[in-house]
């Protein structure tokens, strides 16, 4: 079964995001890059259902993005793929043209993303790549099982869990709960290395979106702390209701 | 002499700088960088899974299921080479992950660190091809975890004075080796030991006792091993005291040459304490971001405590400290990984450094987190608790003082020999000291001066010049005066070896700052700079006053003091 991993490479959670002057962009100089913690899953369950020799991992963005596919690679993926760009574009559509033709070239029975990247947080990926693939995908994951080209894929929804069924090749978008993505150990970053990423160069697709500007969310106001004892709780009761509006 | 390594300190002593040695500042290769990230962000998700270090500090115990899980990452082999199935980091790399390490736990950063700096180190630096395909590969996947057996109940300090004897069995093809030793790093869970023992040689034609190191391992009849000691802190990190009695070593089982043994030792210490000094500052820094979330959010006075002036120089200076100790480091780390240098009294100038300043940083610390500090449900108490002993073990700073002080001294007093300046007697055989760098330093091109610092930083490089010839005359007044018994004025001395240091700092520092704002220029360098003035502004008036209470300072009094004390036994005055 040959299996391909979308990654996307994001900056770390602990990030201070400073914005651009022209607020155009977010500034990439002291950001530490990681591997989008979804997209581990991904590469987990791939490892999970296949020899790492059959595993793809792509990836599309400026030449930083290459320490994602080496993150992902010492998990234990022993290809990939990096879609060279300047920069990685604000349009998720754009982005799902070059994968999509990327993956259409490569024979892939699985194709896993993660279900969003923490940066952006649009979760599209998955869907659009059914789309512009003409594929079935199924979004957030938690189970997985594949058996004769018959994928039966398990999700969480409100007070219940649907499971899917559909034939191969399909789009999985993995959620927290597929499986504990595996440390990368030594080993498998001294084998990373002798990986050959193979380079693609794409043309991108006109964007239908627009960045009319980024901004810093509101500073959170101070907490209050009401008292400490069970005195305190109809004036915490009173405040929930009347100030903060939540009960 | 042959084989003999330049080193910059020792050519310190003599007033002489070695440019080449310390610019520019070295830089780690695109490379290694990028596996060190990778290691440490997979050591991270490992570690906020599964190490919880206030319990290993409760529990005095790492659990079972993280040293299982550091073996399968591979944590046992950092430093080992490749060829041997090891991660191949070099002293720079693994300083960096010792660090990292040590930012989420000290116990766990030294049970690695024990085993790679010094447990193993002897095989791997002089290890037989065979004792290395024997043991490495079991070593680097922590199927077998290493220890090193050097101090003794009555050899501390004083590591040639160890008792353990190894008797050579020629005929049944092996040692017997009898003694015990103490405070063993990993003694818990080791398997495989560096051991230093006594064996009588044959040296031209008189039999003398002479240290050789042994590979001995659990499997071997007659090891056994002590109760986990009690201790102040790293208090998950194994102690123990191992026992040999009637031990059958394989005589293919001496490391290196035999009666070599404490040339070995030294040398393997040599390279561990820079590791010692990278975790020391690991913890550090760990300290000082949960110091920052508590002094940017309390409130007296209706002011952060930050907004405090008495704090606001508490800050400052443990910055700065950091700072300097960590351009120590990184510089070193790169000596150690060119090769070619000898880089003995600059680890030992960082390890004393270092554990000093974190004693004092993370001390304060706990000052400015106040009565919050104090308790166990914050981190303060267990990094102090932990701090401790990195001044005490793999040298204690006292000893560690001593060694270059009277390395650099030799190096000097040996040269005016040669050039047959006058002195009272000549230095020879501290036990301690080995190589002289003068016989390469005549060769090559040394100057009094450096050439070229960005401008910003030229007062600093101008005090280090002076301060480096001043420390040279120090040196030649105190061997005209003190000859060879300049090894009993340990006053004297200390002052020495901290005004080295010192020295040793600057530079550092100074080719640090410089070479970065040769990168980036000096607009992004700003508080760089002024880190590295300002902390060289404090260092040369310390030089100064420590050069010049060699001649003029109260020690004879302070003698007398403290031996009157010692001679009563106790604080013998009372008030009125």
């Amino acid at each position: 079964m040959n299996i391909a991993v979308c990654i996307k490479q994001v900056p770390d959670t602990e990030t201070k995001i400073k914005i651009s002057d022209d607020k155009k962009s977010i500034v990439e100089s002291d950001i530490n890059f990681i591997l989008n913690p979804y997209d581990e899953f991904g590469v987990e369950e791939a490892l999970k259902l296949t020899d790492p020799e059959n595993i793809t991992i792509i990836s599309l963005g400026p030449d930083r993005v290459t320490s994602a596919i080496r993150s992902a690679l010492a998990m234990g993926a022993k290809n990939a793929i990096h879609i060279k760009t300047d920069s990685t574009p604000a349009d998720p559509g754009i982005t799902a043209d070059a994968l999509a033709s990327v993956l259409k070239e490569g024979n892939y029975d699985l194709i896993f993303t993660g279900k969003q990247a923490i940066d952006d947080d649009h979760a599209q990926m998955a869907s659009l790549l059914a789309e512009k693939m003409d594929i079935p995908a199924v979004n957030v994951v938690i189970k997985l099982n594949v058996e004769n080209g018959t994928v039966m894929a398990e999700r969480e929804i409100e007070g219940a869990h649907e499971i899917f069924e559909c034939a191969t090749p399909c789009i999985i978008s993995a959620q927290r709960g597929l499986n504990e993505p595996r440390y990368a150990s030594l080993k498998g970053i001294m084998g990373a290395k002798k990986v050959k990423i193979e380079e693609k160069d794409v043309t991108l697709s006109e964007s239908n979106l627009e960045v009319v500007e980024y901004n810093y969310p509101a500073e959170k106001a101070a907490g209050k702390i009401v008292g400490d004892s069970a005195d305190a709780v109809p004036e915490l009761l009173r405040l929930l209701n009347e100030e903060a509006k939540v009960i | 002499m042959s084989g003999i390594k330049p080193s910059f300190s020792k050519a310190l002593f003599s007033g002489l700088i070695m440019e080449d040695l310390v610019f520019p500042y070295p830089k780690m290769d695109k490379e290694e960088a990028e596996n060190i990230k990778m290691i440490v962000e997979s050591f991270n998700k490992f570690a906020a899974d599964k190490i919880d270090a206030t319990q290993i500090d409760l529990d005095a115990k790492i659990p079972t299921e993280v040293i299982d899980g550091l073996k399968e990452l591979g944590f046992f082999g950092l430093n080992t080479p490749e060829k041997y199935d090891g991660f191949g980091l070099g002293s720079g790399g693994f300083t960096k992950m010792l660090s990292a390490i040590s930012e989420v736990d000290s116990s766990v950063s030294l049970t690695i660190g024990a085993h790679q700096s010094i447990g193993i180190k002897a095989l791997n630096l002089f290890g037989s091809e065979e004792q290395k395909k024997k043991y490495l590969p079991k070593l680097v996947t922590g199927e077998m975890i290493g220890a090193f057996c050097l101090t003794e109940p009555g050899a501390g300090s004083d590591a040639a004075g160890i008792k353990t004897k190894a008797v050579r069995d020629e005929e049944n093809g092996y040692y017997i080796l009898n003694g015990s030793k103490i405070w063993i790093t990993n003694g818990g869970i080791a398997d495989f030991f560096t051991v230093f023992a006594k064996e009588e040689l044959e040296i031209n034609g008189e039999v003398k006792e002479k240290i050789s190191a042994f590979i001995v391992t659990t499997e071997m009849e007659g090891v056994s091993k002590g109760k986990e000691e009690s201790k102040l802190g790293i208090k998950g990190s194994s102690t123990t005291e191992i026992f040999f009695e009637d031990v059958k070593v394989p005589l293919e089982n001496v490391i290196g040459e035999r009666g070599k043994g404490f040339k070995i030792a030294m040398e393997v210490l040599n390279s561990g304490r820079l590791g010692l000094a990278g975790g020391t500052l690991g913890g550090f820094k760990f300290i000082i971001k949960t110091t920052m979330d508590q002094i940017t959010q309390r409130k007296q006075f209706k002011k952060n405590i930050a907004e405090f002036e008495a704090i606001k120089k508490k800050v400052a200076q443990m910055t700065i400290d950091f700072y300097v100790a960590e351009s120590m480091i990184y510089l070193t780390t790169a000596l150690v990984d060119r090769g070619d240098v000898d880089y003995s009294l600059e680890s030992a100038m960082c390890k004393v450094f270092t554990t000093d300043i974190a004693w004092t940083g993370v001390n304060e610390c706990l000052q400015m987190a106040g009565g919050l500090g104090y308790m166990k449900e914050y981190p303060y108490e267990r990094l102090v608790r932990d701090c401790r002993i990195n001044m005490i073990f793999e040298g204690t700073n006292e000893i560690l003082r001593l060694f270059i002080a009277l390395s650099g001294v030799q190096e000097r007093g040996e040269y005016l020999k040669k050039i047959g300046k006058a002195l009272k007697d000549p230095i020879k055989g501290f036990g301690l000291l080995t190589d002289f760098a003068t016989d390469w330093v005549k060769d090559k091109i040394i100057t009094e001066r450096i050439r070229e610092v960005h401008p910003s930083l030229t007062s600093s490089k101008t005090q280090f010049e002076n301060y480096s010839k001043n420390l040279r005359f120090s040196v030649e007044r105190i061997l005209m005066e003190h000859g060879r018994d300049i090894i009993y004025r340990e006053m004297i001395t200390t002052r020495l070896a901290d005004a080295a240091i010192d020295l040793y700092a600057m530079i550092a520092t100074i080719s640090r700052v410089d070479t970065r704002i040769k990168e980036i220029g000096e607009e992004k360098c700003d508080k760089e700079i002024k880190i590295c003035n300002t902390f060289c502004e404090q260092a040369w008036r310390r030089v100064r006053r420590n050069l010049l209470m060699i001649d003029k300072n109260n020690d004879d009094v302070l003698k007398e003091i403290s031996e009157f004390i010692t001679e009563e036994k106790e604080y013998p005055f009372m008030t009125e």
